[in-house]
């Protein structure tokens, strides 16, 4: 009955090919070998959907590449088109004219994002583990603890009160980077993504008489690629698309705003002068407001656009976790 | 792992940087406290506007600070409120309720100067006190009376009025004459709002590229341009609900208030107007939800009409559009020009708070004075260095410095809350016809008779809150002429309106307001 | 049994949000007051329910819960359909290199500011200029008033957000269906189940914690609303209110010239309390149900 799945090297470097995977033979199995009709044809509808998806995804990044390429006027009389009209980089060279600016931005946020995410990760995970933990004796009411805070927030004013006076946070990077550091959804998420680690570890791991800080760094922490890769992902999306916190907490008072919120002022102070009576004092300089807007997108987006494929592979990775259960 | 040591390293760094910056702001108002001699006291002043990265504002205020130093021993510096969500930036500073600002930019009409008051925000200022660290501007203010317009019903006096300086911001078409001549106005002149169907018209015949009026967004214009020109009524600048204010009173009858949205004829008026320009064609059709630059448009030809107040035209306008369209004579015409219905403005669309948690309030008030009353503080403040950031031209007019490019160069310090007319100069991009207009407005502009008027909004905001609601659905839609039925539109928005409260709302201004009769004798 | 060290484990989470989001609660005083900065919020006068007063005399309070509460069930259903499709397809995806660059290009939509968003669907939809209307007229028809017609708005609105959302969402069920054990795979290939068996018998059960925990979520924010996606794609466009208006956009024009942190402070206070019972009730449900997918 099991005749087929016997190992045959062979058939391991074929599925390491095919699916790309980075692990040693010795721990993959092979997948299955026949393929039935429905798995080509769920395939082929996969390939066409999934293709046909990316696409509508992409499409309006392609309109927002090439409006931010042309020239503010012919973006205004025509619109934008899926080629640039009218080429130049002017939108470019007024983001980047001052390049200490954003090469400061960059800086903040990319150690903000580092940072955040290690730190959030590892406190997640831990506090994920622990309310895994069928033994814990507080699990429910801690759980319910961190849940609660979705359902009921103290709203704007008395948080800003809160961590700007109270705290003292105000204009410090602190108030963003620390409010960032973890959310309910994500350690819950975490507890969740637990279940696929076979709880036989963790009994096998006190049997040996290790405690449960280590049962978690190095048992069940190995084992977790796939859903740390995920909440990091999340993670480190939060930090590098957060500008909100940034416009109330930091203000003008720090030199370097994180790349967000710079760009979330580039953009909107043209549409704010425009439409503030404040207008009255000030003369509006000549931006190029709507290639502008569309040149911000690309710049704040093409970096981190890179993590993705860097992190992919971690969720590949997390097939072996079946292995050492077999 | 070597990397991520480094990593860590950079960001432990990063923030010890911000904690000791923050350490460093928290304890800068110390020092001083009044007594000269000792080190300098450093008075932040809060302004609104981006704050300027290309160093000309920290050259210009290592300068202005030897003066302030030499004079009041004290330094100055700028915090931004920027341009981007300015209104939650600035009551998200007054709220937090920081010692590190002294001096707050505010204005009654667009800066919350009231609210914040009545809420705590600002120092109360004593008249000993103004006489004591801010003389000259004490003087000044008071000789004209002015104090009574900065005074809550405790009757202390809450903020610094910008009253020597003169600007008009009374809204109003900008067209061009060319068009309008063409379009068979005699001299290119349009005094009536209605006949802006006739240049629309004309615009939209033989212009085939261009809107008659490119307009963007919700805005009140087309509503307000006739109401005001064909009432006596006076909008109460001092209640608003939502976007809109709601409750008027007539010249003829200065103690009743009204609402023009609830009496008379000339709201669907001007509602049927606003349809039939819908009709010809003059905006977009989908104007509510374009946002794009309307000025640029004006600017490029491809609009015969844009809105803004007098301020913009003879300071930007005229000059930009003549250039960009040589030979198209740009015009102002001004609500209530046909009848003369329109106010000069308000005393207090810029002012100077001292904020109440200010560690140094007699040294932001000595400040104060000199930027306001000493010419050579008030020009590096305003105008920057001269010869690099400006220059004065022969004629006495204040020009730029070869090269300079003010999209990039510009000071940036955006002091708007003591500017005097006695230091300003003429400038080359001014309007040539700006004295000449300013005069014509001056001729027939009422004033605002209601500058001291206190309104206690308190028991009735839920109401102005609701009415806000109603206003916001119908407004925008009479504006653009978007109702097929006017006239059954306007009788369900009246009927929403009294729903949500309107009569209790009236009663209670109307009772402010004989109050405030009463007091005035 | 000793509980100690987890107990410890769990500490720095419990102090973060103990410190971020339980310390500052009793501020929602503030919803009962007339703030004011000098008496602070505890010290400022009580005025009982004056700040709610205005949701209710605007006349609008259920037409802006049910706009909320339909469109938040159409993101959550439609959304966890195809993010739960779209992550088994991409599972069936063996192309390495295809499968990065999908994924890749369908997190774009995430990083597109709202802003962006609305710009976008102007440029697209508008009558005098729109491609959509261009294209139309070129095929011979007469163009559409897209920004007059309030009842094709919830379609573009929903249809907006699960182009931003779900290819997003999708990593976490994408992330799940990785976390499956691969022997039940080959177990069911040996046993001749076909590829919808496979999803039914298998992938499904396995997705089910995760969707639960993400409805559960869901359902607490269903009386919060995507302020930014409404208020750049429907902005002061009055003609489309009965169909696009939510408690968020209509609480922002009723005082968004005034600076009232208690009203604001009242509407969440709204919002928090219907969310919390709804979600109560669907945990009771839950537990009752399946005990190991409760939340607590």
């Amino acid at each position: 009955m099991h005749s087929s799945e016997t190992a045959a090297p062979a058939a391991v470097e074929v599925a390491a090919v095919v699916t790309g995977e980075r692990s040693s033979p010795l721990q993959t199995r092979p997948r299955t070998i026949k393929l039935s009709t429905g798995d080509y044809v769920l395939r082929g509808i996969s390939y066409v959907t999934v293709s046909l998806f990316a696409l509508f995804c992409a499409l309006p990044f392609v309109l927002i590449i090439s409006a931010s390429l042309s020239s503010e006027s012919a973006v205004v009389r025509d619109g934008f088109g899926l080629l640039p009209r009218g080429f130049t980089l002017t939108a470019y060279e007024y983001i980047f004219k001052a390049p200490r600016q954003i090469i400061g931005s960059y800086v903040v946020t990319v150690t903000m994002t580092t940072v955040g995410t290690a730190i959030g990760l590892f406190v997640i995970a831990m506090t994920g583990f622990a309310l895994y933990r069928k033994d814990f004796r507080f699990r429910n009411y801690i759980s319910f603890f961190i849940y609660f805070t979705t359902l009921f927030s103290a709203g704007l004013a008395p948080t800003f009160l809160w961590v700007a006076r109270d705290l003292g946070l105000r204009g410090s990077y602190l108030a963003v980077f620390l409010q960032l550091l973890m959310t309910p959804w994500l350690i819950i998420l975490m507890k969740n993504f637990m279940r696929t680690v076979p709880y036989e570890i963790i009994e096998s791991g006190k049997v040996d008489g290790a405690g449960d800080f280590r049962i978690f760094s190095q048992l069940t922490l190995p084992m977790m690629k796939p859903a740390l890769a995920t909440i990091g992902l999340f993670l480190a999306l939060g930090y590098w698309n957060e500008w909100y916190l940034s416009s109330l907490y930091l203000g003008s008072s720090v030199e370097f705003k994180p790349l967000q919120y710079h760009l979330y002022n580039l953009i909107n102070t043209a549409n704010a002068l425009r439409n503030s009576v404040a207008g009255s004092n000030v003369s509006i300089t000549d931006l190029p407001s709507n290639t502008l807007k569309m040149a911000s997108a690309v710049v704040a987006t093409g970096p981190i656009l890179l993590l993705y494929p860097f992190v992919q592979k971690y969720f590949v990775t997390g097939i072996t976790v079946g292995a050492v259960k077999g | 792992m070597r990397r991520r040591t480094v990593k860590a390293a950079a960001a432990v760094a990063a923030f010890g940087m911000s904690v000791a910056a923050l350490a460093a702001c928290s304890g800068g108002g110390d020092g001083g406290g009044g007594g000269e001699g000792g080190a300098p006291t450093e008075i932040t002043m809060l302004v609104l506007g981006d704050k300027p990265t290309n160093g000309r504002l920290e050259a210009m205020l290592e300068q202005l600070n030897e003066r302030l130093i030499e004079q009041a021993n004290a330094t100055l510096d700028l915090y931004y409120i920027e341009w981007a969500d300015w209104q939650t930036q600035y009551n998200v500073q007054l709220l937090s309720g920081d010692d590190n600002v002294d001096l707050i930019t505010t204005a009654t009409d667009w800066l919350f100067a009231w609210e914040n008051a009545e809420k705590g925000a600002f120092l109360p200022l004593s008249p000993e006190m103004l006489q004591e660290f801010a003389p000259q501007t004490w003087e000044q203010v008071d000789s004209e009376g002015h104090w009574e317009v900065t005074k809550l019903d405790d009757g202390e006096i809450y903020f610094i009025p910008e009253d020597n300086f003169t600007q008009w911001t009374n809204h109003g078409f900008f067209y061009r004459g060319d068009w309008a001549t063409q379009a068979g106005f005699p001299d290119g002149e349009i005094t009536e709002f209605e006949d802006f169907t006739t240049y629309f018209q004309w615009v939209k015949d033989n212009v085939p590229d261009a809107y008659p009026w490119d307009v963007a967004g919700a805005n009140e214009a087309a509503l307000t341009g006739y109401l005001q020109g064909h009432t006596d009524l006076q909008t109460l600048q001092q209640v608003s609900a939502g976007n809109y204010y709601p409750f008027h009173t007539s010249e003829s009858d200065p103690d009743t208030v009204t609402s023009w949205y609830m009496e008379g004829d000339e709201l669907l008026e001007a509602a049927e107007l606003a349809q039939e320009w819908n009709e010809m064609g003059v905006w977009r059709e989908d104007a509510l939800n374009y946002d794009g630059d309307t000025r640029e448009q004006l600017y490029a030809g491809l609009s015969g009409v844009d809105q803004h107040h007098t301020q913009t035209f003879t300071g930007g306008v005229y000059d930009n559009l003549s250039t960009k369209q040589p030979g198209s004579d740009p015009r102002f015409f001004y609500w209530g020009q046909e009848n003369g219905n329109y106010f000069r403005d308000i005393l207090t669309h810029g002012a100077m708070a001292v904020s109440a948690n200010s560690s140094n309030p007699e040294k932001a008030l000595e400040v104060y004075e000199l930027i306001r009353n000493d010419e050579e503080c008030y020009r590096l403040l305003n105008f920057g260095i001269e010869g690099t950031d400006y220059i004065v031209t022969d004629d006495g007019f204040l020009d730029f410095p070869e090269g300079y490019d003010s999209s990039t160069d510009s000071l940036g310090a955006n002091f708007w809350g003591g500017r005097m007319d006695e230091f300003e100069l003429p400038r080359v991009t001014d309007a040539p016809n700006k004295q000449e207009l300013f005069d014509q407005l001056d001729a027939d502009a009422k004033d605002y008779p209601y500058s001291t008027l206190l309104i206690n909004k308190d028991p009735i905001d839920p109401i102005l809150a609701a009415m806000g609601s109603v206003f916001s659905e119908y407004i925008p839609q009479l504006q653009y002429g978007k109702f097929a039925d006017p006239e059954a539109a306007i009788a369900e928005m009246r009927q929403k309106l009294l729903d949500a409260g309107y009569e209790d709302a009236l009663a209670s201004v109307q009772a402010d307001l004989d109050a405030w009769a009463q007091n005035q004798g | 049994m000793d509980s100690k060290v987890l107990l410890l484990m769990c500490l720095p989470a419990v102090a973060f949000f103990v410190v971020f989001n339980y310390a500052p609660l009793p501020g929602i005083w503030i919803a009962f007051t007339n703030f004011n900065y000098r008496d602070g919020i505890f010290g400022s006068p009580f005025v009982g329910l004056q700040n709610f007063e205005f949701l209710i005399r605007s006349g609008q309070l259920w037409l802006l819960t049910r706009n909320t509460i339909l469109y938040n069930l159409a993101f959550i259903v439609l959304g966890n359909i195809l993010q739960i499709s779209l992550a088994i397809m991409l599972n069936e995806i063996r192309m390495k290199y295809f499968k990065k660059v999908a994924q890749t290009l369908m997190f774009l939509p995430y990083f597109i500011s709202v802003v962006l968003i609305g710009v976008i669907a102007f440029n697209l939809l508008n009558y005098d200029t729109g491609a959509l209307n261009a294209l139309i007229v070129q095929t011979g028809g007469d163009p559409i008033k897209i920004y007059s017609i309030a009842g094709a708005w919830p379609f573009i609105i929903v249809l907006v957000h699960l182009w931003q959302s779900t290819g997003y969402g999708s990593i976490v069920y994408f992330a799940a269906i990785m976390g499956i054990d691969k022997s039940l795979f080959e177990a069911a290939a040996i046993d001749g189940a076909s590829a919808w068996q496979r999803i039914r018998y298998i992938i499904l059960p396995s997705l089910k914690p995760t969707f639960i925990i993400l409805l559960l979520f869901s359902l607490g924010g269903i009386m919060h609303g995507n302020f930014g996606l409404f208020w750049n794609l429907v902005g002061n466009n009055a003609t489309l209110y009965q169909t696009t208006d939510i408690i968020e956009t209509a609480v922002y024009r009723m005082v968004m010239s005034q600076n009232n942190f208690t009203t604001s402070t009242a509407v969440g206070l709204y919002q928090s309390i219907f969310g919390f019972t709804l979600v109560m009730l669907a945990n009771w449900f839950v537990r009752r149900m399946n005990k190991d997918y409760a939340l607590f």
